[in-house]
């Protein structure tokens, strides 16, 4: 078959560092077929789709759609050619509506100076009705989920005519069923004769959905494939050029002595009908990783906020080592040994501009001052050469973190928090985003963890994670715990699922 | 004195010392929608003020004054916006660099063309035209309120209105605010936030400069900085307008009442008169104080 797009001999080099981030990248892409593109991170395939979509310009190469040369010089440029892209990380604009995100830059106009609402919501609504979308145009983004979020950018490029949709890492951050709509939309996409482009690191999804893949390492293209002749493993082989163990034994189960407790804990808010958190009970203790799972928007959130100390409860209590510490200040908590990984690793749990040096003495700075009350730099740099050598990360200490890929942001936070770690630590959401090798790492550092006695509590949205590393799981649905029991063989992703939905409640009527 | 007889005249006033803090207001709105914190009105204002009374002075014409007063402050905006969002200066410094520049460069050029870094007294130059309708006038209380006042002050309500039109009906507003609230959404779609944030700022070049010359023409005369803190009350205005255009009008029609009472007062309350004076500045401290107490038993 010919190709649809192609992209030849695509090199780009990023100028302070001198990192090729593509390197002579040539891609083919046929016509109605959805194209997996995998690698680690930072193997450059957000860049590579960056020059398809004209954000970047390549140092050198070129694009060619049915077999004529482009030269793409903005996004406009690619929308003209049909070529549209749906970010990683949401692109909307929160205040306003869906028609109107939709809309904007391409309005539809009134008496030519006028945006036209009511014309933008009823094109919008041709799109949704077309495409067989749940969504209505006259919503705020800032009232719509994670997941209808997602069909809003993909609208916003239907309405756009893309014929060409590219997708960055777009299950990263859905739930299971919001996956399976999405993936139920990509299809019905491809019967009306569009192509897809789409990034992931769920191989599980590459298997279930595409047609063919290109494999990304180190900014070069190592491989392209029918998904039928391969499998999972010697995808992830060809993405990392070694082969990635899967199954986790989980060892022994050791002591058990209760470290973190919480009773009864609730927040509610004013205007809100139902609490956000609604009795929260439940122990970790040491040598136990307890997992805690629900569908985005049902307390994960607030209950993050709520052990890392940086939300207020309205009731109940928190005991650390039974000792009461319900509202006590973060820094109180830091102080008690709290070890965090955040889920927003971006804004929380780093400082995007500082050094990686800087970083990883974030918690604990006091230990690097001299008796003047300077900071030894010396010190400084013996520990972090130590911790980036001890956990693998990819990147010099004197850089600021921003520039490292998200993998080896992670691992940056995950060496400052862990290598402080007493008896507890909170890990949200520690493999959003990130490739097999380095979500595997992090489930290692876990399970050494629960090794060494400590007590891991785990918020995970991601069934599988929850299912691999917890010993003990609960489930959230509006702010309750709607299950919570030891993991076992009857414990399976339906039975979690049907929890997540709110199908089944254990705790109704007991209070 | 009858309780009708003392208020009329305040509130009357009030309207016509708004004005300045009004047009600020709704200019510094326009880059804070855009994502900017605009700390340069003040500055802007001294321009605008100094400009259009030596412009309109030396031309005999207010008219050709005042546009080459806003001319001038459009340009001093436009280097403020392009070194701070194309040369990616921090805002602040920027900022308080063109406030700086403002009152240096008022001072220096006053020196060396008029010889005095005092006031500098106009007396030939024609009074504002007022807008005057005689049958209105006889309207009880409002007629005496509303009209009679000189035309920046109806220009700056047709300019409120017409922000309101701009921000929220027309796609320029659309991309404004989009811009101030997530530029990459911009990027992502193919526009430029940066254009639409100097916009923002020629914006408020625009306004302060009319701002400007409200105060100077007005009096017929330009005293050293006479911008006097009003760019930062209208940065208070602006926030406790709800940053839209009529939360705005209504915001800056409170500190018009303050100082327009504070004037009235001085004539004949036995309270000192610096407190009196200090009393538009301690609504701004009051309203902030009162404003942020609000807001946070919203989120609660
Ligand atoms: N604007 C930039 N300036 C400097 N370096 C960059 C820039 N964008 C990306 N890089 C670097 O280029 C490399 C490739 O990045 P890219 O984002 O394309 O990777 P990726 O394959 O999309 O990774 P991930 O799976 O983490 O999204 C990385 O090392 C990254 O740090
Ligand atoms: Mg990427």
């Amino acid at each position: 078959m010919e190709s649809y797009l192609s992209m030849k001999n695509i090199s780009k080099t990023f100028g302070v560092t001198g990192l090729k981030a593509n390197d002579n990248v040539t891609l083919d892409v046929r016509r109605g077929e959805i194209h997996a593109l995998v690698g680690e991170n930072g193997a450059g395939k957000t860049t590579l789709m960056n020059i398809l979509y004209g954000i970047m310009q390549p140092d050198s190469g070129t694009i060619s759609l049915n077999g004529k040369e482009l030269k793409i010089l903005n996004p406009i440029a690619a929308n003209k050619a049909g070529i549209g892209m749906v970010h990683q990380h949401s692109r909307l604009v929160n205040e306003f509506t869906v028609a109107q995100n939709v809309v904007l830059g391409a309005e539809p106009k009134k008496a030519a100076i006028f945006f036209d609402n009511r014309k933008a919501e009823a094109e919008v609504a041709a799109v949704i009705e077309k495409n067989r979308f749940h969504i209505s145009p006259e919503m705020k983004i800032s009232e719509i989920s994670v997941g209808q979020m997602q069909q809003v950018e993909i609208i916003k490029m239907l309405y756009r005519k893309a014929e060409l949709l590219i997708l960055d890492e777009p299950t990263s951050i859905l739930t299971e069923q919001e996956i399976q709509r999405l993936f139920d939309t990509l299809r019905e996409l491809i019967k009306r004769g569009k192509t897809v482009i789409l990034i992931t690191h769920k191989l599980s999804e590459v298997k279930d959905i595409s047609d063919r893949i290109t494999v990304m390492r180190k900014g070069r293209i190592v491989s392209v494939k029918d998904t039928a002749d391969v499998d999972e493993r010697e995808i992830s082989k060809m993405m990392v050029g070694k082969s990635v163990i899967f199954d986790f034994a989980k060892g022994e189960e050791g002591c058990r002595e209760t470290v973190l407790s919480l009773e009864k804990v609730s927040i509610r808010k004013k205007r809100q009908g139902h609490p956000i958190l609604d009795n929260i009970s439940f122990n970790a203790s040491s040598c136990e990783i307890v997992g805690i799972t629900g569908v985005a928007g049902n307390g994960l959130t607030e209950l993050e906020d709520v052990i890392a100390g940086l939300q207020k409860i309205s009731s109940g209590s928190i005991y650390h080592n039974d000792e009461d510490i319900t509202n006590i200040s973060p820094k109180a908590l830091r102080e008690r040994g709290l070890a965090y990984v955040p889920t927003d690793r971006l804004k929380r749990g780093s400082s995007l501009d500082t050094s990686v040096k800087e970083n990883l003495i974030l918690t604990s700075h006091h230990d690097f001052m001299k008796r003047c009350g300077v900071f030894d730099d010396n010190k400084i740099s013996e520990h972090s050469r130590r911790l980036i050598s001890e956990y693998k990360i990819d990147g010099h200490s004197d850089v600021p973190i921003g520039t490292l890929s998200g993998g080896n942001i992670q691992k940056v936070i995950l060496a400052r928090e862990l290598d402080n770690v007493k008896d507890f630590v909170l890990f949200s959401e520690p493999t959003w985003g990130l490739d097999v090798a380095s979500s595997e790492f992090i489930y290692e550092k876990m399970l050494e963890m629960r090794a060494r006695g400590v007590a891991v509590v785990l918020i995970s949205s991601n069934i599988d994670e929850i299912l691999t590393l917890a010993d003990t799981i609960f489930v959230m649905y509006r702010g309750r715990l709607v299950a919570g029991r030891a993991s076992g063989p009857d414990l399976t992703r339906e039975v979690i699922g049907e929890y997540m939905l709110g199908l089944k409640d254990d705790f109704r009527g007991e209070e | 004195m009858s309780s009708e007889g003392f208020s009329i005249p305040i509130i009357h006033n009030s309207i016509s010392i708004m004005t300045p803090f009004l047009l600020a207001a709704i200019g510094g709105l326009m880059t804070e929608l855009s994502g900017m914190l605009n700390i340069a009105l003040e500055g802007l204002i001294l321009i605008g003020a100094f400009f259009s009374v030596i412009f309109a002075a030396a031309t005999g014409s207010l008219l050709l004054g005042i546009l080459l007063g806003i001319l001038m402050t459009i340009l001093v905006s436009w280097v403020f916006g392009a070194i701070t969002i194309y040369l990616k200066a921090n805002v602040f410094i920027t900022g308080l660099a063109t406030n700086l520049l403002a009152s240096g460069l008022t001072a220096v050029l006053s020196f060396h063309i008029f010889g005095t870094k005092g006031v500098l007294m106009f007396e030939e130059l024609p009074p504002l035209p007022s807008l005057n309708v005689p049958p209105l006038h006889k309207i009880p209380v409002l007629g005496d309120i509303f009209f009679g006042h000189n035309v920046f002050v109806y220009m700056s309500w047709i300019i409120v209105v017409i922000a309101w039109f701009a921000i929220y009906r027309t796609p320029f507003g659309f991309r404004l605010r989009g811009t101030g609230s997530n530029p990459k959404a911009m990027i992502a779609i193919g526009l430029n936030p940066q254009n639409y944030q100097m916009l923002g700022i020629l914006i408020s070049g625009f306004t302060c400069g009319l701002a400007g010359a409200v105060l100077t023409l007005n009096l017929g005369a330009y005293v050293p900085h006479i911008s006097s803190g009003r760019g930062w009350i209208a940065l208070v205005v602006i926030y406790l307008g709800g940053k839209t255009p009529f939360g705005i009008l209504g915001a800056a029609f409170v500190f018009g009442l303050a100082e327009s009472f504070s004037n009235y007062a001085q004539g004949f309350i036995d309270i000192p008169a610096d407190f009196i004076l200090a009393f538009p500045y301690i609504i701004t401290a009051a309203a902030m104080v009162i404003m942020s107490i609000v807001q946070n038993r919203n989120e609660d």
